[in-house]
């Protein structure tokens, strides 16, 4: 029976993201939470997994101090118990210290046959904690992953890719990243949701997992964030022949590439 | 004092509203057209237990307290005030077999209520004044087999979908008239339904007179309290819960009022940056803020077992007055396509003059409020 682990993100709703129109930055002071979308497909098909084949699935999140609000939905969905790891490096983490911590966090806590994670996350979608992780742990990876099923230890997935579906296996331990049509993502009932209170959850403190401290150290910074705003550049053409007009327009838009 | 839902209540309503964008929003549009009753979605309701909410663990349910259902209603009625109606009627029936009902009843219909397999119907008018008690109340006479009733029910929600009916009666042998209140099986002989009635708004849920034509129920039908305190304390309830129907479909009109605005370009700029529709939106949202205020307030009274009436009528008195402005200005900022009947506006506001016009009349609460400061 396969023993899983969903490693998922704690994120921002970006429908409660606005951008100021003065600078075009993110005002995210009402913004809710999420678990990243696509991890909610990680966690429902670990919890498919489990539900088929018995065994146990456990989630994992390292995030900031409000990593701790997603527990509660987290269990909802399906997992036995929640691990997590709050730090303030979460807030300027990329790809590299988030799979640093992740992966040092799983030595920490054992041996899993099924290591899931969403292709992307919500905000960054830097598509890069899955691979990170399975170097990290000398695991094989299965990336855009669109079909998945287990059979004592191997691990059978197709993936989604360009132009073409691979229909891969593996001989686990495996880390896998899903992609959003893997699954539909359960609505949990209320009887779930309020047995989520009941479920066990575990804090990890970065100290305690063995890190470096340049390991905790980002390789990329982000120097800023800009929302997207359609300009309308209001040009009209007067010209009293319609086919100079035309043809004004046909420039311009040759001018920028679009024609 | 705190405002704000607890961690379990936010996310149960984040379930309704995934719920309804998973179950509802894909049917409203020809659930309104069609005026079909949505079963594959009630159905799905009780699988996630919004049927159960508010009754207790030993009755099976949730006990998820009335704000929690409130929440859960708001949530819903944003993407369909229809399902909420049908809801809110279902649980005003199962909420009265659980406190009134003999425990022979409670295990009859309480668990298929809570599964969903027997939708409740809580009927308690008829077409005349004083529900309950008026000249055209149904009349219950005491028999060896039980009770035998005789009487219309009219513009009953749920009606013909229902597997039970909890009825409102008049004793036949007392002088002055007591009210009563029954269980009623819809399999029971002499039950008939009347034509399903062509509503304004809230179409999915049907509505129909109820003839019950020398009914016989057993004595374990009877409800072990008066009518009127049954029809009270159950209206009052359905009032909170009818005001949070008209909260959710009201901010479902300022989102997309809002949503337009921002798209809309006129002179240059989406109509959202003139001072006139921002006025309108803005007057809107505090009405609609002010109301679920006063909602929540409310119901979290009720949860904490104080009395809740005069608070419910204020809600009731305050939504009656801007209920429906909600979706007329919200109307007034789409302008042209606020009048369109294919978008979801006019279907909306349909919807929301349901809520302020059925079950606890927009012209009663005054009297409470009144009293409660004589």
């Amino acid at each position: 029976m396969p023993k899983c682990l969903v490693c998922y993100k704690w994120t921002l709703d970006e429908q409660d993201i606005k951008i100021r129109p003065e600078d075009l930055s993110l005002d995210s002071s009402r913004a809710k939470g999420k678990i990243s979308d696509f991890d909610r497909n990680a966690i429902e098909e670990g919890t498919l997994i489990v539900e088929k084949l018995g065994g146990a699935v456990d989630a994992l999140s390292y995030g900031t101090a409000a990593v701790k609000q997603s527990l509660k939905d987290t269990l909802s969905r399906g997992p036995e118990k929640a691990y997590w790891i709050a730090d303030a490096s979460a807030e300027t983490a990329d790809a590299v210290v988030t799979a640093n911590v992740l992966a040092a966090a799983i030595k920490k806590l054992g041996s899993y046959d099924v290591i899931l994670c969403g292709e992307g996350s919500s905000d960054a979608f830097n598509q890069q904690t899955a691979q990170r992780i399975a170097a990290l742990l000398g695991l094989p990876c299965l990336s855009f992953v669109n079909k998945l099923s287990v059979a004592g230890d191997v691990v059978t997935a197709t993936r989604k890719l360009d132009d073409r579906t691979e229909e891969v296996s593996v001989k686990g331990p495996v880390v896998v990243s899903v992609l959003a049509e893997i699954n539909k993502p359960r609505i949990p009932s209320l009887k779930q949701v309020l047995g989520a209170s009941k479920k066990p959850n575990e804090e990890i403190k970065i100290a305690d997992i063995g890190l470096k401290p340049e390991e905790l150290q980002p390789k990329t910074a982000r120097l800023s964030v800009k929302g997207f705003v359609m300009q309308r550049k209001n040009v009209i053409y007067k010209e009293t022949n319609v086919a100079d007009n035309v043809a004004k327009l046909k420039a311009s838009l040759a001018s920028e590439g679009l024609c | 004092m705190n405002f704000k839902l607890t961690e379990e209540q936010q996310l149960i309503e984040q379930s309704a509203r995934e719920f309804a964008k998973e179950y509802l929003e894909p049917i409203v549009v020809s659930m309104d057209e069609t005026r079909e009753y949505p079963r594959e979605a009630v159905k799905a309701m009780a699988h996630h237990d919004f049927l159960g909410l508010h009754l207790s663990a030993e009755s099976g349910g949730v006990e998820a307290g009335f704000v929690t259902y409130i929440a859960v209603v708001e949530a819903l009625s944003r993407s369909c005030g229809s399902v909420a109606s049908i809801m809110n009627n279902h649980a005003m029936a199962s909420y009265a077999i659980q406190n009134w009902g003999s425990e022979a009843v409670k295990k009859q219909y309480l668990p298929s209520m809570i599964k969903g397999e027997v939708l409740g119907a809580f009927a308690i008018y008829e077409q005349g004044p004083a529900p309950g008690i008026g000249p055209k109340a149904v009349v219950s006479t005491k028999t060896d087999a039980g009770y035998v009733l005789n009487g219309t029910k009219a513009y009953a929600r749920n009606a013909g979908e229902a597997g039970v009916y909890v009825v409102t009666a008049v004793a036949e042998a007392d002088r002055p008239k007591t009210a009563v209140a029954f269980v009623v099986d819809a399999k029971t002989a002499g039950v008939k339904v009347g034509e399903r009635i062509a509503t304004m708004g809230l179409r999915g849920c049907p509505v129909a007179h109820v003839v019950f034509d020398n009914v016989v129920v057993p004595e374990s039908a009877l409800l072990g309290a008066g009518g009127v305190q049954i029809i009270n304390r159950t209206l009052a309830l359905g009032a909170l819960a009818e005001a949070a129907q008209t909260v959710g479909i009201g901010q479902a009109g300022i989102d997309h009022a809002a949503s337009y605005a921002k798209q809309r370009v006129q002179f240059g700029m989406p109509v959202f940056n003139f001072p006139a529709v921002q006025a309108l939106l803005s007057d809107s949202n505090t009405d609609c803020h002010v109301a679920r205020m006063a909602l929540y307030h409310a119901a979290q009274l009720v949860d904490d077992g104080e009395p809740f009436e005069v608070e419910s009528a204020m809600v009731k008195s305050f939504l009656a007055r801007f209920g429906a402005k909600l979706l007329v200005d919200s109307c007034q900022v789409e302008g042209g396509m606020g009048f369109v009947e294919n978008m979801p506006l006019p279907r909306l506001f349909r919807d929301i003059t349901g809520t302020t016009l059925v079950d606890a009349p927009s012209d009663t609460p005054e009297r409470a409020i009144a009293m409660s400061i004589a």
